[in-house]
């Protein structure tokens, strides 16, 4: 129940009457905006899937044709493909395993982030927010280099560090105002029971930060799994890639068959539908965290 | 990857402000004589970051004074100084490039707020319908950039759907090169950047604008402003704040955006669509000469630096 008024205050909680937006634009033109906006993203994602069931000779006619004759064949074929079935276990792996590596260094950190008020909290909170605006293209040039000397290329264990690195930043800023919203109250009447600082953490903290935790990891294992270039440029050999590293060796191909490139981008986005489906409003929630003030 | 920066790392301002249960006293006590003892947590997270982050960066920059080359990554790296800045500048795709990543990011950032904020206005409300909506947007936002990029190379080829239209309506006679024109292109990844954008701007400012009081609608109202008034002299004035932050993360993101130039174009046709960081890779990992990519991504990573400081005051002036 107090996590529940925990996140509550966090996100939605607010003095202020919400009337006024409700009634807002409820006219015919916010109406026919809407439905633009709607057409807009329901529109490619409906044609990823109506191609995944085109013959490759129908696309080649009129990639934008309704009439067609639905054919399984492009699911079959990628189905049939031992590769996809490594590529799927690969991606689970490589998007499980980060996500816990960073949960495991990332809790802690917020969590302590959120309690110490010095000089170096802000030092370490300005050096998170740089790591994380940084471009990806410089962290591999180093990391490929580095990786080279330690053996770590073309294996699970140097992708998932690779990864962590890379959402820690993002992981640490996004769980600290989660911690922040416990009442410090309540760690020290543990404290007065006797309890120690790990006890309290893990009793009383980790408990009431289980929304934000489910967050961050949902997010982690989202960015994990769309995450490519790591990928294509750690694997030394297209046999060890991920979904997504597959996809993209795919797209820059020449002659592209495209029924099979969009049942591949169906199969790899189906994760993220299931995961969508069960999380969307802690993601829409944890998302907004940062604007509501 | 690019999804990345749209998170946004502002959410403490806005629960330190509410600490209810906080009162000066157990502030002093939790923070004072044994309050360092959290610094114990984030030790872990900070020593892997340490190895994983901040050396690549060490690396980084010693690499961008180096000739460093396939057959030398791994050992004797010869110092060179400023060379490979000099020999970037000197190479005349480079103004370019840069000219490319500044039409780029406006792009990104124009589009992704104003989009953003129209599809916050009309996503507002709370009803089925915006719901949905809201729901698809950010599905969307959440799908693998390789998904999101395949498709839309798709939709926008010779035989795609946009070219379909087009000609079939007569308002093309031959396809358009969305993704092969020079110019063109750059602006279609963009566009399709802003796309992906627009619904975790969206997002971020539907919640400023629930956070608006409503006696602020009943006012404007009252003295009867139109909607398109209301957004105006209401709407935007009070998501001030948000915009402000919203906008250097989205310029970090167009700036750093290089999932959909890689599936869409791969930097082309020439370096039409070569941004700087998109060029960095390029330098290094096509045509091998990791030295000068280094160099490149390093006069990136500078940029980065001072759009983290703006970010930075600007949520230090949030949190006031």
């Amino acid at each position: 129940m107090s996590t529940v008024t925990a996140t509550r205050t966090l996100t939605t909680d607010s003095p202020r009457p919400r009337r006024a937006p409700r009634k807002m634009f409820a006219n015919p033109v916010a109406g026919g905006l809407r439905i633009v906006l709607f057409l807009m993203y329901a529109v490619p994602l409906l044609w990823i899937v109506l191609t995944s069931l085109k013959s490759p000779s129908d696309v080649i006619g009129s990639q934008s044709s309704l009439l067609f004759r639905p054919t399984i064949d492009a699911y079959v074929t990628a189905l049939s493909n031992a590769g996809l079935f490594t590529a799927m276990q690969q991606s689970f792996v490589i998007a499980a395993g980060t996500t816990l590596l960073t949960l495991a260094i990332a809790i802690p950190a917020g969590y302590g982030l959120a309690r110490v008020n010095s000089a170096v909290t802000t030092v370490i909170l300005g050096a998170l927010i740089v790591f994380q605006m940084l471009p990806q293209t410089a962290n591999v040039i180093p990391l490929f280099q580095i990786f080279g000397q330690w053996g770590l290329l073309d294996t699970n264990f140097g992708l998932i560090i690779a990864d962590t690195a890379l959402l820690t930043p993002f992981a640490v800023l996004l769980m600290r105002p989660f911690f922040r919203a416990v009442p410090v109250a309540l760690e020290e009447a543990a404290m007065l029971d006797g309890a120690s600082s790990i006890r309290v953490f893990r009793s009383v903290m980790l408990p009431l930060a289980r929304n934000g935790i489910a967050t961050t990891g949902t997010l982690v294992f989202l960015l994990a799994w769309g995450e490519f270039l790591y990928a294509v440029n750690f694997f030394l050999s297209p046999v060890n890639y991920p979904l997504s590293a597959l996809l993209a060796a795919q797209v820059s191909a020449f002659g592209i068959n495209w029924p099979g490139l969009m049942a591949l981008a169906v199969i790899t986005s189906v994760p993220i539908l299931i995961l969508f489906f069960f999380t969307y409003r802690l993601l829409r929630e944890g998302l907004t965290l940062g604007a509501v003030k | 990857m690019s999804n990345l920066t749209t998170a946004p790392p502002a959410g403490a301002p806005s629960v330190r402000r509410r600490g209810g249960g906080r009162t000066p006293a157990s502030r002093r006590r939790i923070t004072g004589a044994g309050g360092n003892r959290h610094l114990f947590f984030i030790l872990p997270a900070a020593l892997f970051l340490l190895v994983f982050a901040v050396y690549p960066v060490v690396q980084l920059v010693r690499m961008s004074l180096s000739d460093v080359r396939v057959d030398n990554l791994g050992a004797d790296w010869q110092f060179v100084g400023l060379e490979n800045v000099i020999r970037n500048f000197g190479d005349g795709a480079f103004g370019g490039v840069i000219i490319n990543t500044v039409v780029f990011v406006a792009i990104v950032t124009v589009l992704g707020l104003v989009g953003g904020l129209a599809a916050a206005i009309l996503l507002a409300p709370t009803g089925k319908w915006p719901g949905l909506i809201l729901a698809l947007l950010v599905f969307v936002w959440a799908l693998p950039p390789v998904v999101n990029g395949s498709v839309w190379k798709f939709l926008l080829g010779t035989q795609g759907l946009f070219n379909t239209l087009l000609t079939d309506l007569g308002l093309a006679s031959t396809a358009v090169p969305f993704l092969f024109d020079d110019r063109l292109a750059l602006v279609s990844v963009a566009l399709v950047n802003s796309w992906v954008v627009i619904p975790f701007n969206a997002l971020v400012y539907r919640a400023a604008i629930i956070g608006i009081p409503g006696e602020l609608f009943e006012a404007s109202r009252v003295d009867g402003a139109s909607r398109w008034q209301e957004i105006r002299h209401v709407i935007i004035p009070s998501v001030r704040s948000t915009t402000m932050i919203l906008t250097v993360l989205t310029v970090v993101y167009g700036f750093r955006s290089f999932d959909f130039i890689y599936v869409m174009t791969f930097g082309g046709p020439g370096t039409a669509t070569t941004t700087l960081p998109f060029l960095g890779y390029v330098q290094a990992f096509v045509r091998f000469d990791f030295g000068l990519g280094a160099s490149t991504a390093l006069i990136a990573v500078l940029m980065v630096l001072v759009l983290a400081v703006i970010y930075a005051r600007n949520v230090r002036q949030e949190e006031k």
